[in-house]
């Protein structure tokens, strides 16, 4: 024991996902579980691979000596890396990668019982990585003056305290709260930061507390012309569809690769704005283009336009300029769980893509909605279900605890907005986000469709449904970077977790792509063996 | 030189963990592919493989982080503060919700301590795995706040960048009203860092000195310094403990103005272009030397440079340690460390 554990002192409440390695144990752990030594690192080795990981290494140590330098960053260069979190696979991949033909050698004993130096039982817990709410950062800037500073943190105060009380029933003290929010608002700049997105929150606030609190408002719906003026402004003034869109395609090409027959299902097709760069790249291909089918899913009209069929046209105009042979196919459908496998047409010979983007979260609302269309997923059997989410728990059962986790998450997209001097207008752009605040804080029930949920519950949720992961590698990694260049922010930052890729604003992520394929389910004939 | 590369494999893997010995070769073997031979950095793939954590306002071990960008300059900082003590908390807050508005303390001191990570200047950031766990090791150790400089590296932006991001950082760190604690209501400052982090404290100090701007104390782990000439330790030591003079001169050349030589000031503090401290008033040193790191000729002179110019300084040589040894808390070398540091920085907390 060190003098060190004196200082660990475990927080009253602090959520830690590993709550084993207590300081006094010095039973060695499961062999088959994860190092925990490794894991404070960042990677993920079961104790009892140690010594294989370790012989590895120095076999890939002995290949790489082996090989000059140029030769090396000239492989690195071509190469695509998976999940360097899983070091055994990663270090086996490079080992595969450098060909190597040398015989391994003898296995060094791998001296553990040191002349010098013993293995101390750790005397440190894993630091869980809890998702929480990122604080304070984007209300700290040096262009504000410190007086300003105060207000804000002042502001944010008092909307947590109204979010509270607005928990608690306590209607009377939450109106008076608002009350001090928009004297508070009166005081910092509306224009950026916190005044702008604080705004928004009181906003939803009031609204929240005027009407309905328990049973929650019901949006005003917009026209479907509406909904796609502020779809479009929030495309262009920040990347975090594009790269929805970019990631998606790139997974998508890959999954098709040497297929003949594929189709597409569109989950929310919107203006079909992902397409015409997947058209164009099948078009390119190596051995030409495969016959695409698209299927795009979206509302029924409430303006007489069938927006589903003009998106349509569109596209398969832009395929036969460049030579695709193309079908399209509008699902007219309010709600995801509405549609019906049949509707979708698939035929057994086809490679299907399912792809998602930030459509699966609003499925979770209540009753079983989500597992009945992953379960029908499934049954379709795709080659790749992409699924692009929100980073954040606006899901959660505590009012109190979704208003904070939003309030952070939306700062730092607003943040990120305001950062973009190049994209012009972005008031409807803000809108749009407005809208999604909105849903979040004042909605309930079947009427609260924004359910965002954290990629580490996406995860489980797949597996346990049936889906494999299906790694994002470092070439979808170096190209959504590319993507970032076009905007002029600085603070975007592509992050890689375990196969899935985060978009964020600085070192907060607040997309994530994953992506997966069906297990195939067992076939009652197999089931006898 | 296979042959000679198994027995240096050997000799690593007799005096450090089995732990220690995977996670460092894993860095030195990647970090192997992203240094080009033509100096430039495989970047997209470094940021690939480099291993991030989020920030956490839920309090892990009594410590809880928070980043904060400053719109100016787009520079990110990690802040690690401790959970308030069941005595100390008044109002019970939602959670996630940091008293940003008081001192840390109108009574106690309590030590802020500005950390710079390592990567030869190059590699890892303030979010890195690595060093968000030591720099939570540090606040709970100190029971202070950690400040950790996600500093711009090269070869990208060379020197003097990253020094000025620590300037800039040490002023807002000292204009920050919710950083003061004592009764004397200041913000007391120290300044640490591994490796390249020690080298960038380093010269933060120099210029806090310079400009008389208040810094308590430096800690130095295993400092990156140099100079054109070969020393004993580099020859001896090349190769030998996951390091490569090569490589370091690989570092150096990405860091350094182009064109120029290890003798640079920003490399070699007391050598021939390098600047006296006498009579200033530098921060007293706790420098930690590992002494199977081919770097050490060089600490141990900047060493005897403090002690000649008349700084206070206390040298930590850690005989058998390796780079990296603090990363992990499997040996003793980290259990000394961390004493050590907590004394140093008490004995400046009175």
């Amino acid at each position: 024991m060190g003098p060190y554990d004196s200082s660990i002192s475990p927080a009253a409440g602090s959520s830690n996902s590993s709550s084993s390695a207590c300081s006094s144990s010095t039973k060695p752990p499961p062999p088959d579980q994860m190092d925990h030594l490794l894991a404070g690192a960042g990677y993920k080795v079961r104790s009892n691979e140690l010594n294989q990981v370790a012989e590895r290494l120095q076999h890939l140590e002995t290949v790489m000596v082996k090989s000059l330098p140029v030769d090396i960053s000239e492989m690195v260069n071509d190469a695509v890396y998976y999940n360097p979190t899983d070091l055994a696979s990663w270090v086996d991949s490079l080992l595969t990668e450098l060909n190597t033909n040398v015989t391994v050698p003898e296995p060094v004993p791998v001296n553990t019982d040191l002349s010098d130096l013993h293995e101390f039982p750790s005397g440190m817990n894993v630091y869980g990585s809890n998702h929480a709410p990122e604080m304070h950062g984007e209300f700290s800037q040096q262009a504000v003056t410190p007086l300003e500073e105060d207000v804000s943190i002042r502001l944010v105060h008092v909307l947590m305290t109204c979010a509270e009380a607005v928990q608690r029933g306590d209607l009377s003290l939450a109106s008076l709260l608002i009350d001090d929010l928009q004297a508070l608002l009166g005081r910092v700049n509306s224009g950026c930061g916190i005044g702008k997105v604080g705004s928004f929150f009181v906003d939803a606030l009031s609204q929240r507390v005027v009407n309905s609190p328990e049973n929650g408002v019901v949006q005003v719906e917009l026209t479907a012309y509406e909904n796609e003026i502020l779809y479009h402004h929030y495309y262009e003034a920040c990347p975090y569809l594009k790269f929805a869109h970019f990631t998606a395609n790139q997974a998508i090409l890959e999954a098709f690769d040497g297929q003949d027959c594929v189709h597409v299902i569109d989950f929310n097709l919107m203006q079909g704005l992902q397409w015409p760069a997947l058209i164009q790249a099948l078009a390119l291909r190596p051995g030409g283009p495969p016959l695409l089918r698209l299927t795009g899913i979206g509302p029924p009209s409430n303006d007489g336009r069938d927006s589903l069929r003009e998106i349509g046209l569109k596209l398969a105009e832009l395929a036969r300029s460049v030579n695709v042979r193309f079908a399209f196919r509008g699902v007219a459908a309010s709600r995801l769980d509405d549609v019906k496998p049949w509707m979708l047409q698939v035929s057994p010979k086809e490679a299907v893509a399912v792809n998602s983007i930030m459509q699966l979260h609003k499925l979770l609302g209540p009753g079983p909605p989500i597992d009945l269309v992953l379960d029908w997923i499934r049954d379709l059997n795709p080659r790749i279900l992409m699924v692009v989410e929100q980073e954040s728990n606006h899901n959660q059962p505590e009012f109190l605890d979704r208003f904070t986790e939003s309030l952070y998450y939306y700062s730092t997209m607003f943040d990120s907005l305001d950062a973009c001097t190049a994209q012009p207008e972005k008031s409807l752009a803000e809108l749009y986000i407005q809208r999604e605040i909105c849903n979040v804080v004042c909605c309930e029930g079947s009427a609260r469709v924004e359910r965002h949920e954290p990629l580490v519950r996406w995860r489980e949720r797949l597996t346990s449904a049936g889906f494999a992961p299906l790694h994002l590698g470092s070439n979808a990694f170096k190209q959504a970077r590319m993507l970032l260049t076009l905007f002029s922010a600085e603070g975007y930052s592509v992050e890689e977790n375990e196969g899935c890729l985060t978009l964020g604003w600085h070192s907060r992520p607040l997309i994530a792509a994953s992506a997966w394929q069906a297990i195939p389910k067992p076939s009652p004939a197999t089931m006898g063996r | 030189m296979a042959g000679s590369n198994e027995i240096n494999a050997n000799e690593a893997k007799k005096v450090v963990p089995l732990h220690t010995w995977i996670l460092i070769s894993n860095f030195k073997l990647a970090y192997n592919m992203l240094r080009r031979p033509d100096g430039t950095f495989n970047r997209e793939l470094a940021e690939f493989l480099d291993r991030k954590v989020l920030a956490n306002t839920v309090p892990v071990d009594g410590v809880y982080s928070f980043d904060v960008v400053d719109r100016a300059t787009s520079l990110l900082n990690r802040i690690y503060r401790c959970a308030p003590r069941e005595s100390e908390s008044g109002r019970q807050l939602g959670a996630g919700i940091i008293e940003l508005e008081k001192p840390l303390s109108s009574t106690e001191i309590v030590p802020v301590i500005i950390f710079f990570h390592g990567g030869s200047f190059t590699h890892s950031s303030a979010n890195s795995a690595i060093y968000d766990t030591f720099c939570r090791r540090l606040a709970g150790l100190v029971h202070g706040v950690v400040v950790s400089v996600n500093y711009r590296r090269s070869p990208e932006h060379r020197f003097p960048s990253a020094y000025e991001d620590g300037w800039e950082t040490l002023k807002w760190v000292h204009s920050r009203s919710w950083l003061l604690s004592g009764k004397d209501s200041k913000v007391h400052v120290y300044l640490a860092g591994d490796s390249s982090g020690g080298n960038i404290a380093h010269h933060v100090a120099h210029r806090a000195a310079v400009s008389g701007v208040e810094v308590l104390g430096n800690i130095l782990l295993h400092p990156l310094f140099g100079g054109e000439e070969r020393t004993e330790s580099e020859r001896k030591l090349d190769g030998k403990y996951f390091v490569k003079l090569q490589d370091r001169d690989w570092y150096w050349r990405a860091f350094l103005p182009e064109g120029e030589t290890r003798d640079h000031p920003a490399c070699n503090i007391f050598g021939p272009r390098g600047s006296s401290l006498e009579g200033l008033n530098f921060p007293k040193s706790l420098v930690v030397v590992a002494g199977l790191d081919l770097v050490q000729d060089w600490q141990l002179s900047y060493v005897e440079g403090l002690q000649r110019s008349g700084q206070d300084v206390k040298l930590l040589f850690l005989k058998k340690a390796t780079i990296g040894f603090y990363f992990l808390p499997n040996n003793e070398h980290f259990y000394t460390l961390m004493e050590e540091m907590k004394n140093f920085i008490k004995s400046g907390v009175c």
